[in-house]
């Protein structure tokens, strides 16, 4: 820039102000257009659930919440089942994946060899990635056969008599049903709880590590005693953000829960998530019927939920980082 | 660059002129290369940690005294790539060897941070951390032990009503003396301490000196220093480190008046570094 004659440096510097004049603005409007773009489609979705939605709360009050009931015929709705299914869905989901993701987490930031660690942490990444249905195809075909098979026999057959958890295992073997549900959910989920994790894991200052190991700890005790504490916050946000994409899970669901409006304390038994009620039963309800309302109605308190979960996620995951920074 | 050939002579008359030779060594460095990766850190170095003494080890920055101590308790394996080839030799055993408990090795040989580094636990349990992985200890001998690590650094009169407080709310030489207390409650035989007052203020600099003279009555000491001052205060031996390489070693009244090296005399008189 410092030119050898002074005449063309000065005109470089004018015409590129000009540009900047007039293109900065033009800019500005454009992102600024996309940004309350957002924020209106966003309005428009929950506008329409709401609205949508209210005769069902109208017809059937508070109760909604609360009824089990879906009976097109006599015209009885409730969230009250699938509401459970995916509550019941997603903690079966976490409580599979939270142990392997944490197991992943920590092979991958303390003890895999560097080009393993690479390549595994890849893999990973890449099972974020496979499409919700092939989830759902490979569930159907591959996984509810042996569940149907030889996981019920054997659960029932294990803790068919033991009292407490009878109940847990009882039901005919469909192969479809909760747990399965459950087990999809889990390896769909544990991508992103292990790669949030593992950030957080890396996040932990080197010298507070190596402090811990200058003692003499082990790996293991560096983890369960200096880094879990410290990246708490980080984890249990890793976790709830699974958690919301367990709840909104529809497609590989939808295949292998069994739809059925039931709450049990079967893990076997068939049942719905909000999700999958709503994709199996939405071809069916005609425009202006209750059915279609409480449909809505259901889409709503899922947004609700999911809203909650994530924006608790946030929390917690902000919380961390700025820990993170503070050190 | 006759590095090579000054390390020789230094090899075959190890401290002859050294004072330290009287007592019974500690630590014994021989032939030490360091490696990150491929670039080669450390050249041959040979050294003696006399026991209960102090060595200061200076130098500028990069010359390699950090990556020295790191070898002394194995930190480096937690790297791949980072490699040491040579022999220390600490209670008769070769501690580069294979099939070295390196968790008993570090409990053995503790070590200090440039920055304090307390756990995000109690002041309480930040002492006990180290104390549990190696022991069971009953409640009232634990008990015993913290307050008794605390008294030594000097910490126990401004922390002893709140234990059970945050470690990380106290001031950064209040963290950095329960850091040596972290490390002294385990018993090691050997402190390594690196640049342990650079990040803290002179008053705290000084609690922590006048506190190295009291360990050193039952610990061998090794610090890394970039304060020439500070290791003429606390060091009895003192190592000058450049470019990887050991340019010498002697006691420190001699290293500071009458250095054998020229470029020992240009870094302490602060002609480069």
């Amino acid at each position: 820039m410092d030119g050898t004659s002074q005449q063309p440096a000065q005109t470089m510097v004018k015409q590129r102000h000009q540009s900047t004049m007039t293109g900065d603005p033009l800019f500005k409007g454009l992102v600024l257009t996309t940004g309350i773009g957002v924020l209106l489609v966003l309005g428009a979705i929950i506008t329409v659930m709401a609205v949508g939605g209210i005769p069902a709360f109208k017809a059937f009050g508070p109760g909604f919440l609360f009824s089990a009931a879906w009976n097109p015929v006599s015209q009885h709705f409730g969230a009250a089942a699938p509401v459970f299914g995916t509550l019941a869905s997603s903690a079966i989901g976490l409580i599979i994946a939270i142990p392997l993701s944490f197991g992943t987490a920590f092979w991958l930031t303390a003890l895999a060899p560097p080009a393993l660690s690479s390549v595994i942490g890849m893999a990973v990444q890449l099972l974020a990635a496979v499409p919700s249905i092939i989830f759902g195809m490979w569930g159907f075909f591959v996984l509810v056969p042996p569940m149907a098979h030889y996981v019920q026999p054997t659960a029932r057959h294990l803790f068919g008599h033991v009292p407490g958890l009878s109940a847990l295992v009882s039901g005919a073997p469909f192969g479809t049903g909760l747990l399965t549900a459950g087990l999809i959910l889990a390896i769909m989920i544990m991508p992103s709880i292990t790669a949030v994790m593992r950030d957080v894991f890396v996040s932990m200052p080197t010298v507070l590590r190596e402090s811990a190991y200058g003692l003499g700890a082990t790996r293991w005790e560096v983890m369960r005693q200096v880094v879990l504490p410290w990246s708490r916050h980080g984890v249990v946000g890793g976790i709830v953000l699974g958690m919301g994409r367990a709840m909104g899970e529809t497609m590989a669901v939808t295949f292998v829960i069994g739809d059925s409006n039931h709450i049990g304390w079967s893990l076997f038994a068939p049942s719905n998530t909000i999700a999958s009620l709503i994709a199996l039963e939405f071809p069916e309800s005609p425009a202006g019927s209750l059915k279609l309302a409480s449909l809505m109605a259901l889409g709503a308190i899922l947004m609700a939920i999911s809203f909650i979960t994530l924006w608790c996620s946030r929390v917690l995951l902000v919380r961390s980082e700025s820990q993170a920074g503070k050190r | 660059m006759n590095g090579q050939a000054m390390n020789s002579t230094m090899q075959a008359e190890p401290l002859d002129t050294n004072t330290a030779q009287a007592t019974p060594l500690a630590i014994q460095v021989r032939n030490l290369d360091f490696y990150y990766g491929k670039s080669r850190a450390l050249h041959g170095i040979s050294l003696d940690f006399p026991e209960r003494s102090v060595t200061g080890m200076i130098g500028p920055s990069g010359c390699g005294k950090s990556t020295l101590l790191r070898v002394l308790n194995r930190m480096y394996d937690l790297y791949p790539g980072q490699k040491a080839t040579g022999e220390v030799l600490y209670d008769g055993q070769n501690i580069l060897a294979p099939g070295v408990d390196l968790n008993q090795l570090r409990s053995r040989i503790g070590m200090v941070f440039q920055k304090p580094t307390p756990f995000p636990m109690s002041i309480y349990d930040n002492i006990a951390f180290g104390i549990r992985l190696h022991e069971r200890v009953g409640r009232s001998e634990m008990d015993g032990r913290v307050e008794d690590a605390l008294r030594r650094v000097a910490l126990w009169p401004e922390v002893k009503d709140r234990l059970q407080a945050s470690a990380t709310a106290l001031s950064g030489g209040q963290q950095q003396r329960l850091c040596i207390a972290r490390t002294i409650a385990t018993r090691p035989e050997v402190i390594l301490l690196d640049e342990p007052t650079s990040a803290l203020d002179p008053v705290s600099t000084a609690r922590i000196e006048e506190l190295l003279d009291e360990l050193k009555t039952e610990f061998t000491i090794a610090i890394v220093t970039h304060n020439m001052q500070q290791a003429a205060r606390c060091a009895d031996q003192v190592a000058f480190f450049y470019l990887g390489e050991l340019v010498e070693v002697d006691s420190t009244a001699r290293m500071f008046t009458t250095p054998r090296e020229s470029r020992t005399q240009d870094y302490i008189t602060g002609r480069f570094g």
